[in-house]
Formats: structure tokens, C-alpha cells, sequence
């Protein structure tokens, strides 16, 4: 049986919606990461802890970018495709260069296949408008 | 945490074997159009989380329960994965993924399995699918329910993610694999007990690099020689470097250390002990003591240039901003003083460097 509210849908997408899901767990991954620089700073890291606030402060920025896919906004858009570019960037680099950094699955679907998801739901942008 | 259990391994080729075929079928069928697209992107996710769970029964057959559980989560993603189409999809989906996500956390925090790659891979796919299942889509009939999913999108999923990434972290500093000596600290597999020989070859190691070393009680030789502080000064001990020692790549070489330790005492730094180093990353050095003398490297921490400062990596593969997850080159210890862990421990005992500062 068909429920009410899988009636054909209007032409409406619902990439920006998947992008906000994909975002919003983003940002919670980098709200934890700065939360954990916390113990590190109390045990004497001081710089942790300025880089554990800049972590949560990115996290807070992904959320309002997150709204503002979900509103249709085009600078939400920019800056999402923007951030993610810079992810996947940074993440392949750390991948390439010989740094011994984790190439398991989670690391790489956290910081690869996600920001690749989120760029490849937010590449129209006529779905977008200001 | 950071590995992939050998018998895991085979759930993981099942999880990447369903990804296309879970693509496919739903192309193929012709309700996909009368559904919000989240609604097929969290199928498909389902459908790779059940087939990991499926493809984990045959290595589990010996556990008899997991193995059922197994099988029953995997036939039960599998089949919510095809029905997509059904009235009550989005409630017994999110049902089914919060049930499984607690149910591990139950199950590891129980000690009856441990966190590895394969299941947080598993609890990632896991959380991004409950939140496409939830999110409401723009044109959706039943604006009524909008609010309803948008609180749970909102409050289910964080709490959700904040909850696992807690527990498999707890769970894994407490109760690490018998290589993990500590957190981020994975020891050189050795023999249980240590032979004579290697005893006696432990014991002339020790002994080498104590004497060698010993010129470096004044920090200032240590400085002469190329050895440089690294790290907040604040810090009970801080390893002073030598860079050529580490860029020549000596290999145990008493006479050689690449690294010095010192305490940070209110009287100066006070020479506590050597390290060697390996050069290459992954390749643990000549254990002549066997159990007494095992190497030890640090992986999947993150570090900053900002201080030569580091963080442990989240289970999620994340660190702060501005810095980068690295593993460190195989390192060797030589405490020359008392250490209640041994001459050769991963760490030097916070009690001893307090008492050298007192003293």
C-alpha cells in the first residue's frame, strides 16, 4: 500500500535536504573532534585549546551553511561546495603524502566520500535560488 | 579502533558488493519516482548496512546469538531497504537503525565484541541513513508530521552520534587489544616472558645508553650536540630531538639517541631518560630484550605545528582544525631513572617526575 505521503511529488529535489543530513553530520564529527582537544588543553596543550574551539566554531558555521542549503539559499550553496572542496582536498593530500595518516574505511568515507556526496547533491545550482 | 578485525573483514566486502547492486534494484523500480530522493538514498544505505551484517554470520557462527542477531538486522534492513514504498517505511526504519545502534553500544559496552573499523564504518552509514529517513523533504504531503521530523532530525541523530562516537571511544580506551598499552600507543608483538639472553642483551642496552647519555645531564651538552626541545614547555617532561640523529636513521645505536627526555622541573630540566626512533614509518626496530625491549608507535593521533602539540583522533576520523592525523615512527625508551613501569616503559610514571621536581 502506498502511503498519503509518498504521492508524486512536486518538481521540487531533494538534494539539499540529503546535503543537510550529510553536513549535519559533519559537523558533529568536527563539534567532537573539538571537544576532545578540550582534555588535551587542560592537561597543558594550550594551543589544543584554541584549536579546539576553532573546531566547534566550524562546527556551529556547518549548521547555519546546513539551514541555508535547506532554505535554498545560493551563498549556503557556495559555501558548502566551498568547505567540502577544501575537505576533500586536505583529506586527499593527507592521504598521498607519506604522514602514516588512517586510510581506513570510517576516514575515508568521513573525509572523503562525504564531502564528495555533499558537492555532487549541491552541483545544480538552478535547484538553488537566492 | 583503528583496525579492521580479521574476522570483520569479510562484512566490509559484503557491505561494498551491495552498494551497487542496492543502486541498481532501486532504479529498477518504478516507486522510486513517488518518493523524496532521501527516501531511496537511505534505502540503499540500509540495504549496505543489512548486507554487512549478513556478510558477518558465517564468521560468527561459533557466537550463535550474534550470528542471529546478525541475520535478523541484516534481513531486516534488507527488507525495509525494498519497501520503501510501505505507509509505516519512515517509522519502522528509524526504529530499526535506533534499536541497532544502541544494541551495539549495549553489546560493546557488555564486552561482548569490540569497536573496529568495520562496525563504526557500519555505525556511520547507520546514523546518515536514520537521518535521510527522517529529514522532511520541501513539498511533501503532511506538513502536520514536519515539525514531528524535524525535531527528531534535529535531537535524534545528534544525540544518537554523540552517544556512539562516546561510547566506542570509552570502550576502546578502556579496554584496549593486548598491543594497545595505551591510548594511541600500539606495543611490538614479543614473546610473553623474556629468555636469559634476552635479559642479559636488555640489560647491556640499558647500560650503554645510560653511560652515553650521561654527559647530557646538563642540558646545555644536550643543546650543544643538536638536541632541541620540542613540545609546551608547561609539560611534566618534554623530548628534546636531535634531527640529524633522526634524519641519519641510526638504529639503536646507544651512543646515538635520537631523542632525550627531561622533566620539567623548577630547577631546569633534568635528564630523565633516551629514546630511539625509527625512520621509517610502520617498521619497528631490532628487539634484542624480546618483551623488555618492545617497540612502540603512536598512531592516528592528531598533531599541530602550532607547539608540537597533539590530540587523539576521533573514532569518526576527525581531528581539530589545524591539525593532521599522522602516526609516528617506531620508538624505543630508556628511563635512567627509577620508573615503576621499567627501564625500557612507553611512559615515564607521573609520580617520578613530580618527585624530581620536588626534590
Amino acid at each position: 500500500m502506498i502511503a498519503p505521503d509518498v504521492e508524486r511529488l512536486p518538481k521540487a529535489s531533494s538534494r539539499p535536504e540529503a546535503a543537510f543530513v550529510v553536513l549535519l553530520m559533519q559537523s558533529l564529527f568536527w563539534a567532537m573532534a573539538g571537544i576532545s582537544a578540550i582534555p588535551f588543553a587542560i592537561a597543558g596543550e594550550v594551543f589544543m585549546l584554541g584549536l579546539g574551539i576553532a573546531s566547534l566554531l566550524l562546527a556551529l558555521a556547518t549548521v547555519f551553511v546546513a539551514i541555508g542549503v535547506i532554505w535554498r539559499r545560493r551563498w549556503a550553496r557556495r559555501w558548502a561546495v566551498g568547505l567540502e572542496a577544501v575537505c576533500v582536498a586536505g583529506s586527499i593530500l593527507l592521504l598521498v603524502l607519506p604522514l602514516g595518516a588512517n586510510r581506513g574505511p570510517v576516514a575515508l568515507i568521513a573525509n572523503v566520500v562525504l564531502p564528495i556526496a555533499v558537492i555532487a547533491l549541491l552541483r545544480q545550482p538552478a535547484e538553488l535560488t537566492a | 579502533m583503528f583496525d579492521i578485525a580479521p574476522d570483520h573483514a569479510i562484512g566490509l566486502y559484503s557491505g561494498l558488493l551491495a552498494l551497487p547492486l542496492a543502486m541498481i534494484a532501486i532504479r529498477l523500480r518504478p516507486a522510486r519516482h513517488m518518493v523524496p530522493g532521501t527516501v531511496p538514498g537511505a534505502s540503499v544505505l540500509m540495504a549496505v548496512a543489512g548486507a554487512i551484517h549478513i556478510g558477518l554470520i558465517g564468521t560468527h557462527l561459533k557466537e550463535s546469538f550474534t550470528a542471529l542477531l546478525f541475520l535478523l538486522n541484516g534481513t531486516a534492513y534488507i527488507t525495509l531497504s525494498v519497501a520503501f514504498a510501505w505507509r509505516w517505511w519512515r517509522a519502522a526504519s528509524a526504529t530499526l537503525i535506533g534499536a541497532t545502534l544502541l544494541g551495539y553500544l549495549v553489546y560493546i559496552a557488555f564486552g561482548f565484541d569490540s569497536p573496529d573499523q568495520v562496525a563504526i564504518a557500519t555505525k556511520l552509514i547507520e546514523l546518515t541513513a536514520l537521518g535521510l529517513v527522517l529529514v522532511p523533504v520541501r513539498g511533501e504531503p503532511r506538513e502536520s508530521r514536519r515539525t514531528w521530523r524535524w525535531t527528531l532530525v534535529g535531537v535524534a541523530v545528534p544525540v544518537l552520534t554523540l552517544i556512539t562516537t562516546s561510547t566506542v571511544w570509552i570502550v576502546d580506551l578502556k579496554r584496549p587489544d593486548a598491543q594497545h598499552v595505551h591510548a594511541g600507543a600500539v606495543l611490538q608483538a614479543t614473546n610473553d616472558v623474556a629468555t636469559p639472553e634476552q635479559t642479559a642483551a636488555a640489560a647491556q642496552l640499558y647500560a650503554a645508553t645510560k653511560s652515553a647519555i650521561e654527559p647530557y645531564q646538563d642540558w646545555h651538552r644536550a643543546m650543544a650536540a643538536g638536541y632541541r626541545p620540542g613540545g609546551p614547555a608547561n609539560m611534566p617532561s618534554t623530548h628534546w630531538m636531535n634531527q640529524h640523529y633522526v634524519d641519519a636513521g641510526y638504529v639503536l645505536d646507544p651512543s646515538r639517541p635520537q631523542g632525550l627526555v627531561y622533566a620539567n622541573t623548577h630547577h631546569g630540566p633534568v635528564l630523565i631518560g633516551a629514546m630511539f626512533q625509527m625512520k621509517p614509518i610502520g617498521q619497528l626496530g631490532p628487539d634484542p630484550g624480546g618483551p623488555l625491549t618492545a617497540w612502540h608507535e603512536h598512531q592516528d593521533i592528531c598533531v599541530t605545528p602550532i607547539g608540537f602539540e597533539f590530540s587523539l583522533m576521533t573514532p569518526f576520523a576527525t581531528c581539530p582544525i589545524g591539525s593532521i592525523d599522522v602516526s609516528v615512527p617506531p620508538m624505543l625508551h630508556v628511563w635512567i631513572v627509577d620508573n615503576p613501569g621499567g627501564q625500557f616503559a612507553v611512559d615515564i610514571d607521573a609520580t617520578v617526575v613530580k618527585k624530581i621536581d620536588r626534590a
